[in-house]
């Protein structure tokens, strides 16, 4: 960051507001493309719209059971069925009749510890929420993991029932994992994208 | 201006990586440890250092060591080991004092391959203190960081990369606790030199009483000795039952925690002048301050 450079206190002031509206209007950005998965029961998950033709990625544990609802932040809402599942990976591809724009996608192989990354969801059913963090790491090697010799995306930041499914996108708003589940209060865990694009293809959607 | 933000810190933790190491040492998740010279020494915590042989060292270029442990002490919770004949980067220190409440920092962990990170900003900063176990800690240094598993012995790096102090979980529970690098010195340099701390020891046992007016000179309490080792650094100075410890070496004894500070590594062995009050009257006796054994009596 250049800017620390500069001594002038009122520029810094400056440089910290522009940084937090840029933060704010990349939320705002990526937020269209997460929606709110209803199965009919308790509570709701998120969803990441991937592609233009009506496909949305959540995890399995959201649609488990029950009829499929999304609905956009806009308020498009519609029925949805499962296209593809793999309760092993906690993925499942929906199809729905809404249009929503996806998400430009990065790369989670590139990402460094200490880069700022956002999870977008609904914890507690407080519909479109996003917190904030740094990546811990990227690996099959993360103390802790769900699955053992799997890659994850352990985040710094604070997933809550309501965050799966939704979106994790790095600092340039592209997605780069799909958040599943948190390990202790503090530390999130997300799918990286490269194994939702795995997934994907194998269920050729 | 968000993504210059991501690659500084990101960059932060590639610039304090280079200096942090993988520690095996334990059965259980390996820790991390830091870079103290280049010529091999590792500094980490004592407390996820289980044994003393067959310590591995991974090192930041993937290459693999053994490592000698050089020394622990429990009570600051500090460990140092000693790999050779392999290329090591000591890190860059944040300059002593400069570090302000609310300033941005990360807890580096390395219990894989590569560098781990999380995100906080120093909480508090206060005087020096005392943990449980009698360790002299310089300056209490808290932060929120997440203290994520594998990342004791890390360090805390500030946004430039330096480095602050090394992080444990083992000092206090459920509290994020640097030791700043001043402590870690002295700790290094006596190990190093000693293989262990040395304790500084008196022989005896007082209570904090309360000085007479025309005693005080700006100090409330004094030490009252209630007991003197027979044969002790005390009893030999001519220290008797009775006497009120004022002064140790020019340090005001107001409590016993002030005698326990008084008595560092770097007076066993010297001797000092103790300012005492016997019968109501100021007296200055000469000590030779002795050392205390690991599991032998009270420092005091």
């Amino acid at each position: 960051m250049t800017v620390h450079a500069r001594s002038d206190e009122r520029a810094n002031g400056e440089w910290l507001d522009q940084l937090s509206v840029d933060s704010a209007e990349m939320v705002s950005r990526a937020m269209k493309s997460v929606v709110v998965v209803h199965n009919g029961r308790r509570g709701a998950g998120a969803g990441v719209i991937w592609d233009d033709r009506g496909t949305v990625i959540t995890n399995a544990h959201v649609v488990a059971r029950g009829r499929l609802h999304v609905r956009t932040q806009e308020g498009t809402e519609g029925e949805a069925r499962i296209a593809a599942i793999n309760p092993d990976l906690d993925l499942a591809a929906l199809r729905w009749s809404g249009e929503g724009v996806p998400l430009p996608r990065g790369d989670a192989h590139r990402l460094r510890a200490g880069e700022w990354v956002y999870a977008l969801g609904n914890p507690w059913g407080v519909i479109g929420a996003a917190t904030g963090g740094v990546v811990i790491g990227m690996g099959a090697d993360l103390p802790e993991m769900p699955v053992r010799g799997r890659e994850w995306l352990a985040l710094g930041l604070h997933l809550r029932p309501g965050h799966s499914g939704g979106a994790v996108i790095d600092s340039a708003g592209r997605l780069v994992g799909i958040n599943t589940m948190m390990t202790g209060p503090e530390v999130g865990v997300a799918i990286p994208i490269h194994i939702v694009e795995a997934f994907a293809r194998e269920a050729r959607i | 201006m968000l993504e210059d933000l991501s690659k500084a810190t990101a960059e932060a933790v590639e610039r304090g990586g280079k200096s942090l190491v993988r520690v095996e040492g334990r059965r259980r998740l390996p820790a991390s440890g830091i870079v103290w010279s280049e010529d091999g020494l590792i500094v980490t915590a004592n407390h996820v250092v289980e044994r003393d042989e067959e310590i591995g060292i991974g090192l930041p270029d993937g290459d693999q060591a053994e490592a000698a442990m050089v020394g622990r002490d429990p009570s600051t919770d500090l460990a140092v080991l000693r790999v050779s004949g392999k290329r090591l980067q000591s890190p860059e220190w944040v300059e002593e004092g400069s570090a302000r409440v609310g300033h941005l920092v990360l807890a580096l962990g390395r219990p894989g391959a590569r560098p781990l990170a999380t995100l906080g900003v120093i909480s508090a900063l206060g005087d020096a203190w005392r943990t449980p176990a009698g360790g002299a800690i310089d300056r209490f240094f808290q932060t929120d960081v997440v203290m994520y598993p594998g990342f004791s012995g890390g360090p805390l790096i500030d946004a430039g990369g330096r480095t602050l102090g090394l992080n444990t979980s083992g000092l206090a529970r459920g509290l994020s606790l640097t030791v700043p690098a001043t402590t870690i010195r002295r700790t290094v340099e006596m190990l190093v030199t000693h293989g262990r701390m040395r304790r500084g020891y008196l022989g005896v046992g007082a209570q904090t009483v309360r000085l007479p007016e025309s005693a005080a000179r700006g100090q409330e309490t004094g030490l009252m000795l209630a007991s003197v080792e027979s044969g002790s650094p005390a009893d030999r100075a001519g220290l008797v039952l009775g006497d009120v410890l004022l002064r140790l070496d020019g340090v005001a004894l107001e409590r016993m925690e002030s005698l326990l500070n008084a008595l560092t590594p770097e007076r066993v062995g010297k001797k000092v002048s103790v300012d005492v009050l016997r019968g109501g009257q100021p007296k200055t006796l000469e000590v030779e301050i002795g050392e205390r054994s690991h599991d032998g009596p009270r420092p005091e």
